[in-house]
């Protein structure tokens, strides 16, 4: 019977041997990479128990649709980057495993403070791998912070362990939810939890961290942290914001508005800025914003497809600047003119890439974008949805500035090689976002429903 | 009372991680903080006049108060996860030094 341990189990297993033989490492890490996407299809859905202790004495790991969605995202476009990147970077590869092993275990583990340990390993992992970007203070900032930020969530989650007694997450709802505990008492723990993780998830303003790391990244701690790292994080934080944090009143204002700065602030940062991974960095962050604020107003289907349209699209704009900066050592954008002049095909996808986070029509981007801003129309948000518009204005204007400066030829050539390998990944996640652009029916036979923490409760405790 | 010293712990620490300009400090800072919060996490488990969890030939009776055993499970984690974390940040410090020859972030130039 397979069992959705496994795909912790396996990764971390194999980052033990690896170290035993480095020359297998490389191997071992494609192999698993693989085996892990193969082994999702044969997992059932269902609540895992670990080590024979019932809920909610034991730590469990909740596997339904949203669990299964985001692990074939994460798990694929890990596989992805570690394809591209596991000759340059093997050495790597033992660490590399031990990151699969703890985002497949962010987002399956249904313990918080399973959850904690996950976040630190997968923090040390992320450290390690922005160690690459020969950037060493970057990554000790980034290790400050992030440490920092898991501690507040450790502190926010020992408060509700005092009040509630308990650490699995589907108990502690339900403990809140029967003993009518005032949202009052509850808004120090949360907001605790909420800063913690929002620094992970890069909102703003915990996010200082950010630009040093994804401002000198490399082919693959760029596509690692803004694309692989960034999905785990949010989908991990969405399950926690819509479920558990639930906000109301004062806080939910409070979150709201700093949700909407950092929609803003972080287009306003990217239009202002001459660097080309500057300016996707700053548009990352906006979109992570925008990804939260879906979830805490309910819309769960559509920012878990916003986060799927990002993490693809992010990961072809990282790959393409990040090649062209190793090569011209400068990702200035006037040093980049003229980049797709001699490769019309990794231009297209970078084009279509671009045009689907602007969300234009035609592809993935304008579906998603046209159904959370009706969905968040409909439910009253008609300043948000208003403000999201301003911001995609500015978006569209850096973005098509950005496109121009790229096909349109300077004075220098550019001449940048990009092999079979990268040409491959731009094809088929091109075909993807304009084929799901084109053709909705699969993204409409999903609904919010793909979240059954609720339903779990229920059927747990309420028979 | 053990949590206001725990609190004041923390704050200590995120105090120094704000003014500290020497990375070295930065970590002494980080490791004040998560021992402020180390012994927040214990403190939650206390209960006054309790004993160890712990069942022998002369504690066997369910009647006995127990302090809680899981804060105690919890923080040891927490602690080896930061001495993991501590011992990486050293090692990025090393690598800083390399680098810059120096400790002091304003002396120190990363565009």
């Amino acid at each position: 019977m397979m069992s959705a341990i496994l795909l912790i189990a396996i990764p971390l297993l194999a980052a033990f041997l690896s170290i035993l033989s480095k020359k297998i490492a490389p191997a071992l890490l494609l192999l698993v990479g693989a085996a892990n996407i193969v082994l999702l299809m044969f997992i059932p859905s269902e609540i895992v128990v670990i080590g024979g202790f019932d809920l909610p004495y034991g730590i469990n790991l909740l596997m339904d649709s949203y669990a299964r969605i985001a692990l074939y995202l994460v798990n694929g476009l890990f596989f992805v980057v570690a394809i591209l990147n596991v000759v340059e970077y093997k050495k790597l590869s033992s660490i590399l495993l031990v990151a699969l092993a703890a985002l497949n275990g962010l987002l399956l583990t249904g313990d918080l403070f399973n959850l904690f340990v996950f976040l630190e390993v997968a923090g040390i992992a992320a450290y390690l791998i922005t160690t690459t970007n020969k950037k060493p203070l970057s990554t000790f900032n980034y290790l400050v912070i992030g440490t920092v930020g898991s501690s507040l969530y450790l502190f926010g989650l020992m408060i509700l362990y005092g009040m509630f007694g308990t650490l699995n997450m589907m108990d502690l709802i339900n403990e809140i939810q029967t003993t009518g505990t005032a949202y009052g008492s509850l808004i120090l723990p949360f907001f605790l939890m909420f800063i913690g993780l929002g620094i992970e998830a890069k909102l703003l303003p915990f996010n200082a961290w950010v630009k040093g790391i994804l401002k000198h990244s490399n082919t693959l701690s760029g596509p690692m942290v803004a694309s692989v790292y960034a999905a785990t994080i949010s989908l991990m934080f969405g399950r926690l914001v819509h479920n558990l944090f639930a906000f109301e009143g004062k806080l939910l204002t409070v979150v709201v508005v700093l949700l909407i700065a950092g929609v803003i602030l972080g287009e306003a940062m990217a239009f202002s800025s001459k660097k080309a991974r500057e300016i996707l960095l700053f548009s990352s962050i906006s979109q992570a914003c925008i990804t939260v604020l879906l979830f805490i107003n309910g819309i769960i289907v559509w920012a878990v497809y916003l986060v799927i349209a990002n993490a693809l699209s992010k990961l072809v704009l990282y790959l393409v600047v990040n090649k062209a900066t190793e090569s011209t050592n400068s990702d200035d954008v006037d040093e980049l003119k003229g980049l797709f002049a001699n490769n019309i095909l990794v231009g297209i996808a970078f084009t279509v890439a671009a045009l689907s986070v602007m969300g234009l029509p035609l592809f993935v981007g304008f579906v998603v974008k046209l159904n959370y801003l009706t969905q968040l129309a409909v439910a009253g948000q008609l300043v948000v949805v208003a403000l999201i518009l301003v911001s995609s204005v500015v978006e569209g204007i850096y973005f098509v500035k950005l496109l121009i400066k790229l096909w349109y030829a300077g004075e220098k050539e550019v001449n940048v090689q990009f092999n079979l390998p990268y040409k491959a990944v731009f094809a088929v996640i091109t075909l993807m976002i304009v084929l799901f652009g084109l053709y909705t029916a699969p993204l409409d036979s999903l609904d919010n429903s793909i979240d059954s923490v609720q339903d779990q409760i229920e059927v747990i405790y309420h028979g | 009372m053990i949590q206001y010293a725990a609190i004041l712990l923390m704050m200590i620490g995120l105090y120094g991680l704000l003014t500290n300009r020497n990375v070295i400090k930065i970590i002494v800072s980080l490791n004040v903080l998560e021992i402020g919060l180390n012994i927040f996490i214990i403190s939650i488990g206390f209960i006054y006049d309790g004993i160890a969890p712990i069942l022998t030939s002369t504690n066997n009776s369910s009647g006995l108060i127990f302090v809680d055993p899981l804060p105690q499970a919890l923080v040891l984690t927490a602690i080896v996860i930061g001495v993991g974390t501590t011992a990486l940040g050293l090692a990025i410090v090393k690598s800083i030094y390399s680098k810059y020859k120096t400790l002091e972030i304003d002396e120190m130039e990363e565009a």
